[in-house]
């Protein structure tokens, strides 16, 4: 997977997903999951073996970074990688949601005319 | 409630499942993974819920992602060995299940290690030699000469072990031409297709001049044995001709 195809193709439920968690700031591996379940409201449960996959094959395409290694002070005091989005990973989610919208109107439309 | 104890023992068999992931992966997300396993059990822990069947859940999860990065870091000739050896275990159930049913079906055990290299060796075989060819006729081809060869060879290996009649090693001839001709034809589609033409007229003529000692009401059915492993060796060099004259290798 190339930058320029990540920018172009559909992204992967799991990629959105990171890339949605990311999208306000940095946040540690569990803090994605967390964020991933809150986003869906409950229905997206993404385990470890998924959500560093992800991340291993965001970073080779260049959608996210590791930013940092410190302590969350909410949580114990273990030091925790944090990861970001890149320039490319901002483009890609937005990409994406334009793609979104673009299938939603289309339905939304094809709904509305079937009624 | 789960105890600290509990965590930390999910703890160190998930450290153990970890160390199941590509080198390159584990050392770069390994600490992560293990920490965020680690967060989530105490979450549960602190939520007052049961921890078994959630770490069970973890444990499929990642293992599955073990798979994945596995396959994902294989070279193309680890997964074509995959794929030979799974194959190779999927047709060893058959004597395996065999054995178990069938009465008198007593295999030693190295009988199995052996039938499982055959099948093995035969796999790799047809995957190695076939999977850069485009033609159909010559896959179609290799797999016939591959699967023709190999009967002949187990079922002259087990006739030679009833009958304690050496004269039947000379059918191991016809795969030894085999052998031979497809290295001088260096695997190529015209040359192949003449090696097992050669096998098919060897075999033929040990058919014929070969003694077989068998009593008359057995020679029947040997004749349509050799008659079908004849009519296989045939078959697979005319698909090779078919290759040949289609202008592939």
């Amino acid at each position: 997977m190339t930058k320029k195809d990540t920018a172009q193709a559909p992204l992967t439920p799991a990629v959105l997903h990171i890339l949605l968690a990311l999208s306000p700031g940095e946040r540690h591996g569990y803090g994605i999951m967390k964020q991933v379940e809150a986003d869906s409201q409950g229905k997206v449960k993404m385990g470890p073996g998924t959500l560093y996959g992800s991340v291993g094959r965001m970073m080779e395409a260049g959608l996210i970074r590791e930013s940092d290694k410190r302590v969350d002070p909410e949580m114990d005091d273990e030091r925790r990688i944090y990861y970001e989005l890149t320039g490319a990973g901002r483009t890609a989610l937005e990409a994406e949601l334009r793609r979104y919208r673009g299938v939603v109107a289309v339905a939304e439309g094809r709904l509305a005319y079937g009624q | 409630m789960a105890s600290e104890i509990a965590v930390q023992r999910y703890r160190a068999w998930y450290a153990m499942l970890l160390r199941l992931y590509p080198r390159p992966f584990r050392e770069r997300f390994g600490e992560g993974i293990a920490q965020t396993f680690h967060d989530l059990c105490l979450e549960r822990r602190n939520a007052n819920r049961g921890l078994f069947g959630f770490v069970l859940w973890i444990f499929f999860e990642t293992s599955k992602g073990v798979i994945m990065e596995n396959t994902t870091h294989m070279t193309q000739l680890s997964k074509t060995m995959l794929r030979s050896a799974l194959v190779a275990l999927g047709l060893l159930m058959v004597p395996l299940v065999a054995s178990r049913v069938v009465e008198g079906w007593n295999w030693p055990p190295g009988a199995f290690v052996f039938t499982y290299v055959l099948f093995f060796g035969t796999a790799m075989a047809y995957a190695l030699i076939a999977r850069k060819m485009g033609s159909w006729a010559y896959k179609g081809g290799v797999g016939v000469a591959l699967v023709a060869g190999f009967a002949l060879g187990w079922s002259n290996m087990v006739h030679v072990a009833d009958s304690e009649n050496p004269a039947n090693l000379v059918y191991f001839s016809v795969l030894a031409v085999g052998v031979v001709g497809a290295w001088l034809a260096r695997l190529e589609a015209r040359g192949l297709a003449r090696t097992l033409f050669a096998m098919a007229a060897l075999l033929a003529l040990i058919a014929v001049l070969l003694p077989t000692g068998a009593p008359p009401y057995l020679n029947r059915n040997m004749t349509i044995g050799h008659g079908v492993f004849v009519a296989l060796f045939i078959a697979s060099g005319l698909m090779f001709r078919h290759a040949s004259l289609a202008g592939l290798k």
